[in-house]
């Protein structure tokens, strides 16, 4: 199994190495870490594309494209993520490692110094970034933004958080919307640039078997030359829903969505994530679960029904498509499994095989190279990195008391239904 | 019983190609230092096989049997497949194509014991009336789901468009009155048709030997006679049904297909496919003139992508995203094709295609999942796995030119749009 070798490069910022000789290709990630505000929402999701789209170096687009083509199909890609109330940049680059490479050259050398200069000499004129390529990315993000309505399953679970946590910074989509967007100058993306070099928490990872060292040796030196203040980044949670809200939206589907939305009373900073998440498995996470076995194979009631924790930030969902018919039935049938385990009504065959479930997929992960990268991004908003071998033996321990303990933690704050008229 | 073993050299890699004494075509492909290990078994029996002749008796069969057959072979007298898999640990599912069906697990211990329950339900059929009429309720809200789906919508009204009579143009899962049609046995019908073990092919990646792997299938397999069956196609006639199709949806951003049909009496080669690859990069990537137009005009956004859509009887590339005009996406980029038709590759583009293909190729080398799947293609298409990566490694523009010649024509193309009301 792999381990990490991580080291504080600057204040607050973390370079991690991935030693890894069975793969093909390398990775490095910069994940930066920011506050998940109204404010600054969208000035970073869009900062996150304009970056990756073009540099000093390479300032036209597809200049910037034919060379990741030429280092053999490398990629450099800008993306955002919500992880509880943090909003998580990554910046990466990746290409096939230097061993296969039909000619000499170093591959990971050049993608290391490029995705350095993507973050540190971006394309900018008079304290701002050029306008055409913020309104190229603008419009892109917009488009984004509005696609989501295509998606129903995508839709219906950002608008239950969004009803949900109404007045939270959690009720933000990870892009802010269309509003948020079209307010963001190029003056403001490079002001939120240097807020993000100076303030952001960084976390990049390296996996690869050619050396990190020119990859370390250079964020190194960057980030010396700035002048840093890490943010703290933290997520506010409500422990407990006073009562269930319903709320039925209609549109012109041929399914209904149901989503409830319950508080878990714990999270992520807590050791009793740990059964939470395990007791979320047996509920709905896997074709073993009570959710698959019961309301899908035995009452045929649909083709999904699972549930999902945004462990951060303390909340539990559960979904499923279903006759519009059939609504009142479905709910009532997943109420009565978390019922179940509430009471006590779980079988040891039930734990151990969600236990099986959870450290197969552990252990699998890290056999790719995103997976590895991955495994630690995910858990960006936790009490502490775990190994792959901690995460099992920390699931390996949860007892029945503590799933049946975790199930009556639970309290359902939202209902949210999407159906046809 | 023969073992072959196929080396690449340049990809560091091999696989072992085993004709077992049971009938079956197995592949044992090693990946040293790996934890996990995936398996799957596929026949080629999809949605496209609808009418054939076996024992001299002509059959058609009800639209969606292939997937109904999926599901219902999942279960065994003794219950479902997924408990059985459930004390292992192992992450099992299935899948049904245009073309073939497959079963798979992935799992990181246990794995002689997953590959019995594997190869133990695959080849034992169990099917009531009772435990078929129940998977009409899943089913019909798998389709369900599809049918709000607008990705899902705007592909397959880009098939109905193109083709006049072949299978191709019916959903995979049929609809919700023809799979009302299907029965036990109508199931065992096609079960005993196609799922011969002549006929069929299984992959192992991973951390595994092909001993480990011979051992369960001597154990678990019984030599079978071959079936002489015969599957009809009709044959499309060269031009499109219709040049534009449209769909109302509730959608904020309108979804577009370009099909762009062709000649499918032969099908594609490994090298023709390498070459329609680096075609396809250099026409449409993010380093082509097109794709920069079609940007800059503000008509496509990240989600553009391409495909090469081709089986047996159909043959097709496919061009698809969101575009508030997609009238003027499909001018821009027949427009393109013309002139390059007309003028030529440039040398540039093409030697940037040929890296990043092959680059994009190598990594898929990473997976375990990506390599098996890769195999079981290539199987059942007739075509050399490593032969592709030689095409890639060692094409010519001349090549590239070649086979430009026989596809996209511009005059024979169908639109698919799907915008909200």
């Amino acid at each position: 199994m792999n381990t990490i070798e991580r080291r504080e490069i600057a204040p607050g910022v973390y370079f991690s190495t991935v030693k890894d000789n069975r793969f093909k290709t390398m990775k490095i990630t910069a994940v930066a870490m920011v506050p998940l505000t109204t404010e600054n929402v969208a000035a970073f999701a869009l900062l996150s594309q304009v970056m990756t789209r073009s540099c000093k170096e390479y300032p036209d687009f597809t200049e910037l494209s034919k060379k990741l083509s030429s280092l053999y199909g490398a990629s450099l890609t800008g993306s955002v993520q919500k992880i509880g109330e943090m909003q998580a940049l990554s910046f990466s680059v990746s290409g096939i490692d230097d061993r296969y490479a039909l000619t000499s050259e170093s591959i990971s050398e050049e993608l290391s110094q490029l995705l350095c200069k993507v973050m540190f000499e971006p394309l900018v004129e008079n304290g701002a970034f050029l306008e055409d390529e913020v309104e190229q990315e603008r419009r892109q993000l917009i488009d984004m933004a509005d696609s989501e309505l295509g998606d129903k399953r995508v839709y219906a679970n950002n608008k239950l958080l969004e009803v949900m946590c109404k007045g939270e910074a959690f009720a933000l989509r990870k892009y802010g919307n269309k509003e948020l967007i079209n307010e963001v100058t190029p003056k403001a993306l490079f002001d939120a640039w240097k807020k993000l070099l100076s303030t952001a928490v960084f976390e990049i990872f390296y996996v690869g078997e050619s050396s990190s060292q020119t990859a370390e040796k250079v964020f190194t030196e960057k980030f010396s030359a700035i002048e840093r203040d890490a943010c703290s980044v933290f997520t506010t949670l409500v422990d407990r829903a006073e009562a269930a809200v319903e709320h039925t939206e209609t549109m012109e589907v041929s399914q209904a969505k149901l989503l409830m939305g319950y508080r878990t009373d714990c999270s992520s900073l807590d050791d009793d994530i740990i059964p939470m998440r395990l007791m979320c498995t047996i509920l709905g996470g896997s074709a073993h679960s009570k959710f698959f076995t019961n309301v899908r194979e035995k009452q045929s009631l649909c083709y999904y029904c699972v549930s999902r924790l945004h462990r951060v930030k303390g909340i539990m969902v559960v979904e499923s498509g279903v006759e519009f018919e059939n609504i009142e039935k479905a709910r009532k049938a997943m109420e009565a499994e978390l019922e179940a385990i509430r009471n006590g009504d779980v079988s040891d065959d039930e734990i151990k095989f969600a236990k099986l479930a959870a450290i197969n997929s552990f252990v699998s992960i890290c056999d790719s190279v995103g997976g590895n990268t991955e495994w630690y991004v995910s858990q960006l908003g936790d009490k502490k990195l775990m190994s792959v071998e901690e995460a099992v033996a920390a699931f390996d321990a949860v007892t029945k008391e503590q799933i049946v303990e975790a199930a009556n933690k639970l309290t359902l704050d939202t209902v949210y239904i999407l159906r046809g008229e | 019983m023969q073992i072959k073993e196929v080396v690449s050299e340049k990809l560091q890699e091999k696989y072992y190609e085993i004709e077992h004494s049971s009938g079956l075509r197995v592949f044992v492909w090693p990946k040293e230092g790996y934890n996990s290990t995936y398996a799957i078994i596929g026949t080629p029996f999809g949605s496209i096989y609808n009418h054939f002749t076996v024992n001299s008796e002509e059959v058609r069969v009800p639209d969606g049997i292939a997937h109904y057959l999926e599901h219902k072979l999942f279960e065994s007298e003794e219950g479902d497949a997924f408990s059985l898999y459930a004390s292992t640990g192992a992450n099992a599912n299935a899948y049904t194509s245009f073309d073939k069906t497959c079963y798979l697990f992935s799992c990181t211990d246990n794995f002689k014991r997953c590959l019995e329950i594997l190869l133990g339900f695959v080849t034992s059929p169990y099917f009531t009336p009772e435990t078929v009429e129940k998977e009409q309720g899943i089913i019909g809200q798998e389709i369900k789901m599809y049918d709000d789906s607008a990705d899902w919508r705007v592909m397959f009204n880009t098939l109905v468009g193109m083709y006049h009579e072949h299978p191709v143009r019916i959903d995979i899962a049929g609809t919700v009155e023809s799979i009302a049609e299907i029965d036990a046995d109508k199931l065992y019908t096609c079960y005993n048709t196609y799922y011969n073990l002549n006929n069929m092919a299984l992959t192992v990646v991973g951390n595994v030997s092909v001993d480990e792997v011979l051992e369960i299938c001597d154990k678990s397999l019984k030599s079978q006679e071959k079936v002489d069956v015969e599957s009809h196609f009709p044959t499309d006639p060269y031009k499109v049904k219709e040049s534009y199709i449209e769909q109302i949806l509730p959608v904020a951003i309108p979804l577009f297909n370009l099909g762009f049909k062709a000649d499918a009496s032969k099908r594609f080669t490994e090298q023709e496919v390498a070459y329609v690859d680096i075609l396809l990069f250099m026409l449409a990537s993010n380093i082509s003139p097109m794709y920069r137009e079609l940007m800059d005009e503000g008509l496509i956004n990240a989600t553009f992508s391409y495909e090469l859509f081709e089986g047996i009887g159909f043959n097709s590339i496919i061009f698809s995203g969101e575009s508030r005009e997609p009238r003027r996406v499909e001018e821009i980029i027949k427009k393109y094709i013309n002139k390059v038709k007309a003028e030529g590759i440039s040398k540039e583009d093409f030697e940037n295609a040929r890296r990043a293909v092959y680059g994009d190729a190598l990594s898929a080398l990473n997976s375990v999942s990506s390599i098996a799947n890769l195999v079981e293609d290539f199987f059942f298409s007739k075509r050399n796995v490593f032969d592709y990566y030689d095409a890639v490694a060692s094409a010519s523009v001349e090549d590239v030119e070649k086979v430009l010649k026989n596809i996209l024509d511009t005059e024979n193309t169908t639109l698919s749009v799907v915008k909200g009301g």
